[in-house]
């Protein structure tokens, strides 16, 4: 049986009729088309599909449509204000920071909630943050710098 | 290095389509939608080795929402494959032989009625005897995983240069060892995907995450019986390869067919389970290696020998087992050099191309191994290593030519920086350092087309589009190719767009692997960009009243050399040529393959493969709990040669990305087999790659000096550098606490083994 969810998804919100199984990133990429959050394991250990829930990083492969009814969502694609790319999002860019890009968006919102509870965070604070979006392109040297190079000094 | 003179190359160039990925807006093929569209899953063997008899597909079809069943029965054309001589696939397949081997796939309106309808096929097996192990697979009276291969050899590659008896009669120390690399998963981030649509006209086009859109467009023609120009593959955003996205994969032959029997779009989206244990995988690898030196440490005569676990398709086969003999030879001179290199069938997992691509294991091995030389003879490692390096202006005993090498300057720099003397066999710390060497080809003469192209054409605002039929899979071609056009025509790179790997607009390309892109489709693109340029020089030499060539582009500025004050700007002289005259376009074209390399002699092999190698040296500095066995790399200083940086941002990232690499490679990944084949650990639960904080410090020295062939004189580095990570790891950690590791990865229970085993020694 479908049920019918209000989702508020980047300050919109979102009507959308799903089965209680289906999980966020589900919701997102094929009902809302907000395919920037990717699935690159299907069981939480990437990282790739992370958004922002109440501010918080979550794993949305994880996390049921259902559970999420009331609460903030960010994606990616709502970290673009009026087609200006957020700082993090330039600073990956100017560090080097991406490769392939397909684990950018999850490391980028990992990244930003970092930032948001944290505006001065050590260098052993961004690895552990960044620990759980698994990148196979860079070495993580450059998302490091690109995420430290946004710390308040 | 030298950057004088340049205004875009060797600077630190971000991605030209960075924005586009940090922004989310990047299509993969996952992401890609079209009306109609079906979504697909694909049925894997349950046995290793097993006929099938029939399959009934008809409660599948029964159920809501299913539309199509196809099986290796309904492939309509013939084997593809790497090799013509090795064509062993057809996607689906009418006799299983591993865990995992698609038999047949659905398609349903969504991904959840496709995998119910998956339960509900039934598939009719005969059991058919298996083999696991590749010496086993070679024995006389082994079941065979094909049947036209004797022995269930699938490749072999061997030669014998010199005189290698002579040259261990003449040694004074010789060694013996054994060694074994295992079998690693790519890892992609982006699990392969893509969309298929047949439309009625006879015309098929494929969205798919690839390497090669000329291969896979090559081997769908030859499976589906379609001719090649009926097929149009288009590369989307591609999330990384590895050399893993170079082939023809069972998926994009089921998607195909699915939308030919149903005439709608057609999806499928692998899981990272069917990613790590349905794909490919880096070759494992046993090796042998015997080296005879003199007291000094000079090479007399080398011989390696490996024996390959091929898994249950050909895939590159013959590549990986020349490359792993070929690239013994590249980073030292040997005098004489004997290389048996067999790779096997098995009922297994397929092993395939995977960075470096037969290189590493020997690689691995033959490093280790100079340095129990060194160890025996109370001599340096690096200092051995220096003794034997290549030289730029040497030919290799095999033929090939290093016109560029600046080994022995990397092996003294990044020793330097490292704090090689100061470091090295310190006692008690539980901290060790360690080195290795190697060498790679930039790009290698293949059969068939091996040149790359480059199509420019000038945009009426002073932009300017390139095609190239070679692939961005997030290395940062794209953005090196842009830099290229941008240096000749005075512009920047954000003002060339790059458009890469479609079949149908893009020139034909072998695609990306090998470490040719830069190199090959980089001389292209300056071929094509220079064409531009002398077209638009002759109109601003009309203009200006000058000699065309005095014109000099700079700056998005087109100006006669020495008066830079009086300049026409680029956008304004491209119109100008526009209105002058017939009314002309500017367009450019470059095609290019070197045309110093020899294609190797079919019989000895003797020949020069590459236009160009590059060379480096890695040192590692580890830490090693002696309680956990725990190992932590804490640092990687690079010595690299890549000639020419084309952009020294996209040369770190390659550096930094590769290393990380090397650490799982040494340390933490390893495809496990149990009894029957079967993977135990597809997925990123149990099968780990380095996180964040595994990767520590890593510092890249260049070293290089421009290359005569490669463009602007670069040469690659995307490849080359993983080689020698792994040993100079295992090299520290002997440092470090004196145990040494023959069998990858050093899992802690295994340094833990060691140790306890060197205990027991040391007690009398």
């Amino acid at each position: 049986m479908k049920r019918k969810l209000e989702l508020n998804v980047n300050n919109e919100v979102w009507e959308v009729e799903v089965q209680p199984h289906r999980t966020l990133l589900e919701v997102l990429r094929e009902d809302l088309s907000l395919t920037g959050a990717k699935e690159g394991c299907g069981l939480g250990a990437c990282g790739a599909c992370t958004v922002l829930v109440n501010g918080s990083p979550s794993l949305s492969c994880l996390t049921l449509a259902t559970d999420v009814q009331n609460k903030e969502i960010r994606t990616i694609e709502g970290l673009t204000k009026d087609g200006q790319p957020d700082p993090i999002q330039l600073a990956f860019v100017d560090h080097g920071a991406i490769q392939c890009g397909f684990c950018t968006p999850g490391s980028i919102m990992s990244a930003k909630a970092l930032l948001e509870r944290n505006a001065n965070p050590s260098r052993e604070e961004i690895l552990e943050a960044m620990s759980g979006n698994l990148c196979r392109c860079t070495g993580y040297k450059k998302i490091i710098e690109a995420v430290e190079s946004l710390a308040e000094k | 290095m030298s950057n004088e003179g340049y205004s875009v190359i060797g600077k630190r160039q971000p991605l030209i389509d960075g924005v586009v990925k940090a922004s989310g807006a990047a299509k993969y093929a996952a992401d890609l939608a079209l009306p109609g569209m079906l979504m697909a899953k694909t049925l894997g063997s349950p046995y290793p080795h097993a006929k099938i008899l029939h399959v009934d597909a008809g409660a599948a079809l029964a159920l809501k929402g299913v539309k199509a069943v196809v099986t290796g029965a309904d492939i309509p054309g013939k084997k593809y494959g790497f090799f013509r001589s090795r064509r062993d696939e057809t996607g689906l397949t009418v006799k299983a032989r591993y865990i995992g081997d698609p038999v047949a796939a659905v398609a349903a309106v969504d991904e959840e009625a496709a995998l119910e309808a998956l339960d509900l096929i039934k598939v009719d097996y005969e059991p058919l005897p298996a083999v696991y192990d590749p010496e086993e697979a070679m024995k006389e009276g082994a079941p065979l995983v094909h049947d036209e291969y004797e022995r269930n050899i699938v490749a072999f590659r061997g030669f014998d240069f010199g005189d290698v008896e002579a040259g261990f009669k003449g040694s004074d120390h010789i060694r013996e060892d054994r060694f074994f690399s295992q079998g690693i998963s790519h890892g992609n981030s982006e699990p392969r995907a893509c969309l298929a649509q047949y439309d009625p006209s006879g015309k098929l086009t494929i969205w798919t995450s690839t390497q090669s859109p000329h291969y896979v467009r090559r081997d769908l023609s030859l499976v589906l019986n379609i001719p090649e120009s009926k097929i149009h593959v288009i590369k989307p955003f591609v999330g990384c390869g590895f050399g893993g996205k170079v082939e023809l994969y069972a998926h994009e032959v089921a998607a195909s067919l699915l939308s030919m029997k149903t005439g709608r779009p057609v999806k499928i989206c692998l899981t990272r389970e069917e990613e790590i244990s349905a794909t490919r995988l880096r070759v494992p690898m046993g090796v042998y290696v015997k080296t005879g030196v003199k007291k000094d440490g000079s090479i007399m005569a080398q011989y390696v020998r490996c024996l390959a676990d091929g898994g249950a398709y050909a895939s590159s086969s013959a590549l990986p087992m020349y490359n792993s003999g070929l690239t013994c030879m590249i980073p030292y001179r040997i005098p004489n050099f004997k290389y048996d290199g067999y790779m096997v069938y098995t009922n297994k997992s397929v092993s395939g191309p995977m960075r470096g691509h037969g290189a590493n294991q020997p690689r691995f091995a033959i490093e280790s191994q100079l340095d129990m030389i060194a160890e025996d003879l109370n001599l340096d490692a690096a200092d051995v290593r220096l003794k034997n390096a290549t030289q730029a202006g040497d030919t290799s005993i095999s033929g090939l030519v290093f016109n560029s090498c600046e080994l022995s300057k990397a092996i003294k720099e990044s020793t330097k920086h490292a704090g090689w003397h100061e470091k090295r066999g310190q006692k008690g710390t539980n901290r060790g350092i360690g080195l290795a060497c190697g060498g790679f080809v930039c790009g290698a003469r293949i059969g068939g087309h091996t040149a790359s192209g480059s199509f420019i054409q000038v945009n009426d605002d002073g932009g300017v589009t390139v095609l190239t039929g070679s692939s961005d899979l997030g290395q940062g071609s794209r953005t090196v190719l842009a830099q290229v056009a941008a240096e000749e025509l005075g512009l920047s790179a954000s003002d060339i767009t790059v458009l890469s790997g479609d079949t149908e607009t893009t020139p034909i390309d072998p695609g990306t692997f090998s470490s040719r892109v830069t190199f090959y489709a980089g001389n292209a693109t300056l071929i094509a960009a220079r064409d531009v340029k002398a077209q638009l020089a002759q109109v601003a030499a009309e203009i200006m009243e000058a000699n065309v060539e005095d014109i000099v582009f700079r700056d998005k500025k087109v100006f006669v050399k020495g008066s830079p004050d009086h300049f026409v700007p680029f956008a304004e002289l491209v119109n100008r040529a526009k209105s002058l005259g017939r009314g002309r376009l500017i367009i450019g074209k470059g095609e290019w393959a070197p045309t110093n390399t020899q294609f190797p002699d079919r019989k000895t092999r003797y020949g020069n493969v590459s236009g160009a190698y590059s060379f480096a040296c890695q040192v590692a500095e580890v830490e090693v709990d002696p309680d956990t066995g725990q190992v932590t790399v804490v640092k990687i200083t690079i010595g690299d040669d890549c000639g020419q940086v084309i952009n020294l941002l996209a040369a770190e990232g390659q550096a930094e990305g590769s290393a990380a690499m090397g650490i799982g490679h040494a340390l933490l990944e390893d495809i496990i087999f149990g009894d029957n084949g079967q993977v135990m650990n597809p997925s990123y639960l149990e099968y780990k790659i380095p996180t964040s904080k595994d990767i520590h410090d890593i510092a890249l020295l260049e070293v290089g000096r421009p290359d005569p062939v490669g463009p602007y004189g670069a040469k690659e580095i995307g490849e080359g550098l993983l080689i020698s990570t792994v040993p100079a790891i295992m090299n520290a950690i002997y440092d470090a606490v004196g145990v040494r590791i023959t069998e990858l990865p050093v899992r802690p229970e295994k340094i833990l083994e060691a140790l306890e085993k060197k205990e027991r020694r040391n007690t009398p």
